[in-house]
């Protein structure tokens, strides 16, 4: 398969089936847990159009965040009060902007490092997602995608600490496709990914390759367990842009799993003491 | 001739045991069907962890509770055989008296790991065959019909109907889905092979990242579903168990054909 077939292949999912699969299990996932409802964080990007856009179907209790900064493009609020408005949430939505809390936090840390300030803006989103959910009784819903999760590609405690990622097993393509069949205008499902951490950054700038190469490498790497040289052969993609893909994936690992604890005693914390998250 | 069967599609509550046995003993007690079948680890949920090694005795405790409901019951369950050693388990119920019934085959791979938690049945002394009024039936859970040996054994031992409660979980999306498409294959060839009833009484619902598809169904001997539940949703099934299929089946096929000598060359292997 080269790249366009790779793509079709994991392009051709039922999205209708797709769409019910997430909305149902979010619906549990939210009951189960025991609280009220949920909340998630909208930034004019796809991944959290589609987040949102779920969580609405799944429950009448959820809660639309909107945090933008001064990197954050006009643009994309408008588009996230347009959507939110567009999914009937103008009454369950709040717009925090967290650029006074980024300059506290930047003059105490006495640095302006775009790196230091950009993922201090994510943790600084996830503490009022967190705050804003302790107050309602509700979940922080995730908006990572396993595009981002597996190239590492958030911020560790940031955009990554949230409750349940329901959006986590579908690649950043995929993604585009769930929200135009979700009905997420057509300008949000083609607008380039960006964090919009500083001014100007885009995903597929930082990342050195599209989501299209990263996402048929993701899969052929890691799905179909293929070698770098038969990915790339197979691909028509250069076997560089393999190496980096692997690379990103292999150094983020420490961000996809809790911590390590040192071990001490006769039983040890997720090394042989492993229950299920649905515990009490 | 033959008996009424009901499968009960349902999403269990992992490790909430007591919650999971009222659900069971009510519809036990609301069914019209003959025997009562439930999905593999019914009673406790499938992804228990290192939760099996403390709710193997509770699990015990309900499953005799619920062989005192005196209906014919397959439900799955935790048995702790010796010290130690826990079987994933059928709990049979016939005539009120309730026996255990190992799982052989446990998958430990991609996301499972069975082997970490329980010891596997002896298909010597484990391979067992009950009755319901005219019908001769047994039990092999889940994995066990991905393997050709236990459900010819059972079928060859007399069995004409074999239950098989599982825990299938979807992997990839699709419409049908690749693992239905799997599980009907793969019934249909052993009820053809050994013209016998099948029925397929998988788990629904999510447990932790896991997504049960339900989708039981019966499978007659001449290879046809005649009776199929929904997926993705709880559900019960009734269906009839007629021997005359299992007569007609065997009419026209060489299941009564057993070369022995296969399995001598398969058991030095």
């Amino acid at each position: 398969m080269d790249l366009q077939q790779k793509l079709s292949h994991l392009f051709n999912l039922n999205y209708d089936i797709v769409a019910e699969y997430l909305v149902k299990r979010l619906r549990e996932y939210i009951a189960e847990s025991g609280k009220k409802g949920g909340i998630v964080g909208v930034s004019g990007g796809i991944d959290s159009a589609v987040v949102a856009t779920l969580l609405s179907r799944a429950t009448h209790n959820y809660f639309f965040l909107l945090l933008p900064s001064s990197s954050t493009p006009a643009r994309d609020v408008q588009d996230a009060l347009e959507l939110t408005e567009m999914l009937g949430g103008r009454d369950k939505r709040e717009v925090v902007e967290i650029d006074g809390i980024v300059r506290e936090v930047g003059s105490r840390v006495k640095s302006e490092d775009p790196l230091v300030l950009g993922n201090a803006k994510a943790r600084i989103r996830m503490t009022l997602l967190y705050a804003f959910a302790q107050k309602l009784d509700y979940l922080v819903i995730g908006t990572g995608d396993k595009s981002e999760i597996l190239l590492g590609y958030f911020t560790k405690y940031g955009d990554g600490g949230v409750d349940v990622l329901p959006i986590g097993d579908l690649y950043k393509t995929q993604v585009r496709l769930l929200g135009r069949h979700l009905g997420v205008p057509e300008k949000i499902v083609t607008k380039p990914s960006s964090p919009a951490l500083w001014e100007g950054q885009t995903a597929e700038g930082e990342l050195g390759l599209s989501y299209e190469v990263a996402d048929a490498i993701l899969y052929s790497r890691f799905e179909e367990m293929k070698g770098p040289e038969e990915v790339a052969k197979e691909l028509g993609v250069d076997i560089s842009l393999v190496r980096r893909v692997d690379e990103l994936v292999m150094r983020s690992q420490h961000k996809r799993l809790p911590p390590e604890i040192f071990r001490l005693s006769g039983r040890a914390i997720n090394s042989d003491w492993r229950y299920p998250r649905a515990w009490a | 001739m033959g008996v009424k069967v009901e499968i009960v599609q349902i999403k269990s509550r992992l490790g909430k045991i007591r919650d999971n046995y009222e659900l069971h003993a009510s519809e036990l007690r609301s069914s019209t069907a003959d025997c009562v079948v439930f999905p593999e680890l019914s009673l406790t949920g499938y992804v228990l962890r290192d939760l099996v090694y403390e709710l193997v005795a509770e699990a015990q405790r309900y499953s005799e509770k619920l062989s005192e409901e005196g209906r014919c019951a397959i439900f799955g369950t935790l048995a702790e055989v010796r010290p130690g050693i826990i079987w994933n388990a059928a709990g049979v119920v016939v005539d009120g008296k309730l026996t255990y019934v190992p799982k052989f085959f446990l998958p430990t791979y991609g996301l499972f790991e069975e082997r970490r938690y329980f010891q596997p049945g002896d298909p010597k002394r484990d391979l067992v065959t009950f009755r319901i009024r005219d019908v001769n039936f047994g039990v092999v859970i889940c994995e066990d019909a991905w393997h050709p040996e236990p459900i010819e054994a059972l079928a060859r031992m007399g069995a004409d109907l074999v239950f098989v409660p599982s825990a299938s979980p979807v992997r990839r999306l699709s419409q049908p889905l690749d693992i239905q498409v799997s599980w009907q294959s793969l019934l249909r060839a052993h009820s053809l092979m050994n013209g016998v009833w099948t029925v397929f009484s998988n788990m629904v619902g999510a447990q932790e990242e896991e997504f049960f598809w339900g989708g039981s169904f019966f499978m007659s001997p001449r290879g046809k579903v005649t009776a199929e539940a929904p997926i993705m949703e709880e559900s019960r099934l009734l269906g009839d168990i007629t021997l005359d299929e299992v007569r007609l089946s065997r009419r026209f096929s060489s299941f009564r054909d057993h070369i022995r000598e296969f399995h001598e060359v398969l058991r030095n292997l």
